[in-house]
Parts: C-alpha cells; sequence; structure tokens
C-alpha cells in the first residue's frame, strides 16, 4: 500500500479543510458586512492583529489542501498518460506552493507596515 | 410505439448504429416484453440477454432513453416515444445490447464477497442477533445486474482501478457482517487513492438502482469506519 498516493488521507484532508473554509467564510463576510476597514491603516492594523493574520494563513493554507486534493482527483480521474499526469501534478503543486509563499509575504508585509 | 435501438455486430457492421422499429405495446408490457416481440417478429438478429423475467436474475440491464435499468421490471409506458434502447454505458459491445462485464465481476471479486472466519468453524451455523441482521439489509438484496457501476462516472473513467458502488456496496455488506472477522483486511485493501476514493458521491447508483439499494451510503460507512480505525 505504501507506494499508492493515499486515499484516507486526502479524503480527510479534503473535507477537514473544507470546515474550516466553510466557517472562515462566514467570518470573513461578517467582517466585511459590519465592520469594513476604510483605509489602509485600517487593514493594516486588523492584519496586524495576530490572531486575524493566523487566522488568515490558516484559510489560505486550507484553500491550498483543498484545490490540491481537488485538482489532484480531477488529474487521476481523467489525465491518465503518466507523464502527462506527472507534469500537471507538479505543476499544480508548484503553483500551489507559489501562490502559498506569496500570500505569506502579502499578509507579513500588511502587518509589518502597520505604525 | 416507436423503439430506436442500438445495433453492432462487430463481425459485419463499420460502427454501431441506431434501428427504428414501430410495435404495438398492450398495457402492462414491459420492455423485456417488447425486446421479445420485436426479436419474434420483426428481426431475429436482435441480441440481448434476459433469463427470469422478474427482476431476480439481472440478466437484462439496459440503457433507455439515457437511464439504466432492468428491462423486465420497467413497462414500456414509463418511456415517451421514441424509446431509445442502447446497452449499459462503458462497457464493451459485444453485439447489440450486450456488453461484457468481465471487469465488473472482477471488481465484485477483488472486494472478497464471502465471509472470512479466524475462528474455527462452529458444528452449526453462527448465530446473530436481530440487530445484527439488520444491518445487512439494503445490502444482501443485490443482484448484481451492474445498473449501478455502469452508470458511475468514476468506473467509466477507471474501471479497471475503481472498484465501483456494487462491489463497495458489497465490501460494506461483509465488513459490516457481525459474523466476518477480517475488517483490518479489507479495510486495509481499500486503502489508496483508486479502489474506493475514486468515488465522488455523484450518486447515479442511487438513482439507477432497482432495487433501491443505496451504494452510496455504504461508502460512506466505509470511509467513516476506516477514518475509525486509523485514529
Amino acid at each position: 500500500m505504501s507506494r499508492q498516493a493515499t486515499g484516507l488521507r486526502a479524503w480527510v484532508l479534503q473535507r477537514i479543510s473544507a470546515i474550516y473554509l466553510g466557517i472562515y467564510f462566514i467570518y470573513i463576510i461578517g467582517h466585511f458586512v459590519f465592520d469594513p476597514p476604510d483605509s489602509y491603516q485600517a487593514w493594516s492594523g486588523w492584519l496586524a492583529d495576530p490572531f486575524v493574520a493566523v487566522a488568515m494563513l490558516l484559510f489560505f493554507a486550507a484553500v491550498l489542501i483543498h484545490a490540491w486534493v481537488g485538482v489532484r482527483d480531477v488529474l487521476i480521474d481523467y489525465v491518465h498518460p503518466i507523464m502527462a499526469r506527472v507534469t500537471l501534478l507538479t505543476l499544480t503543486g508548484l503553483s500551489l506552493i507559489g501562490s502559498g509563499l506569496w500570500v505569506m509575504r502579502t499578509i507579513y508585509l500588511a502587518g509589518a507596515t502597520v505604525r | 410505439m416507436k423503439f430506436r435501438i442500438y445495433r453492432y455486430d462487430p463481425d459485419r457492421d463499420a460502427a454501431p448504429y441506431l434501428q427504428d422499429f414501430q410495435l404495438e405495446v398492450h398495457p402492462g408490457m414491459m420492455l423485456r416484453d417488447a425486446l421479445m416481440a420485436l426479436k419474434d417478429q420483426q428481426d431475429d438478429s436482435l441480441s440481448f440477454r434476459h433469463s427470469c423475467g422478474e427482476g431476480v436474475c439481472g440478466s437484462d440491464g439496459i440503457n433507455v432513453n439515457g437511464r439504466n435499468c432492468l428491462g423486465c421490471i420497467t413497462p414500456v409506458s414509463d418511456f415517451k416515444a421514441p424509446v431509445t434502447i442502447r446497452p449499459l454505458p462503458g462497457r464493451p459491445v459485444i453485439r447489440d445490447l450486450v456488453v461484457d462485464m468481465s471487469q465488473f465481476y472482477q471488481q465484485y471479486r477483488a472486494v472478497k464477497p464471502y465471509l472470512i472466519r479466524k475462528d474455527p468453524l462452529p458444528e452449526q451455523e453462527i448465530l446473530q442477533s436481530p440487530a445484527q441482521r439488520e444491518r445487512l439489509d439494503g445490502l444482501y438484496e443485490c443482484i448484481l445486474c451492474g445498473c449501478c457501476s455502469t452508470a458511475c462516472p468514476s468506473f467509466w473513467w477507471n474501471p479497471d482501478k475503481f472498484h465501483g458502488p456494487q462491489a463497495l456496496l458489497q465490501a460494506w455488506r461483509f465488513l459490516t457482517d457481525s459474523r466476518d472477522q477480517a475488517t483490518e483486511e479489507r479495510l486495509d485493501a481499500l486503502e489508496g487513492p483508486y479502489k474506493l476514493f475514486r468515488c465522488h458521491t455523484i450518486m447515479n447508483c442511487v438513482e439507477v438502482c432497482p432495487k433501491q439499494l443505496n451504494p452510496t451510503r455504504a461508502i460512506g460507512q466505509i470511509k467513516d469506519l476506516m477514518l475509525r480505525h486509523s485514529i
């Protein structure tokens, strides 16, 4: 079994990340409806709060995990030639990791510029 | 009533085609009766499988107006003309409505659809409480007609690796049987991205099952049990 890609773990990660995404969406929509930041300073100040920043980082981590499992499922379903599948999985993985790193940088800089 | 029936004889036809038939239907006529009448009266080369005629043997799974069903228990009056009859989707066609179900049976065989005991077998039967017996309801009734698995897109794309709803329903039937003692081995055999986890809860299987069984729920229960045995 160990030489296979995971079945149960991928499925569980997809479910758990979905729950976090669902809860976070309610929180973030609520925040922007009832207390929208009206300036860059307000944005920075909000993001400088470690709880807000960590919750947002976790949100993007959940998005990346969820997207990885979902795209992996689609590729396993439809793309059967092995080289094409490996190439597409690699590209997907790289772009997801790249997006994650960029998000970390963005959130760090936004919080760091607060005065 | 107008029927359009998928015809293909690999020895003679370059490609499959739909042939039109007109048939006088009578009340209570099942699709199987219509096919038999057409074969008898109009074209004796029309090929299809059938046997018991009462939804027990599971031989005459066909695709009618885009939906899998058993010919023998589906009334013609359920459909509007023209009634288009095709073989079960995604399977290699042997001739007309007769398809090669080998992969379907291989997947069934792969889940070891029989009781596995480690304790010595008792002199008499292995007893179950009524509650334990009840857990098999909705599972043991499967007749292996193949309507569910051949309606499943995941089975279309990976019929060699994904067990399909029929085999997974049976996997759960033995996992949940109080007399079976191979739970760990069965769960281990289902791990990996293919055998169980190609199911994306599309639920075509539930929609078409002529016995009103629910393979999707069984698959969910397998995942549940797998999770409980893993942490």
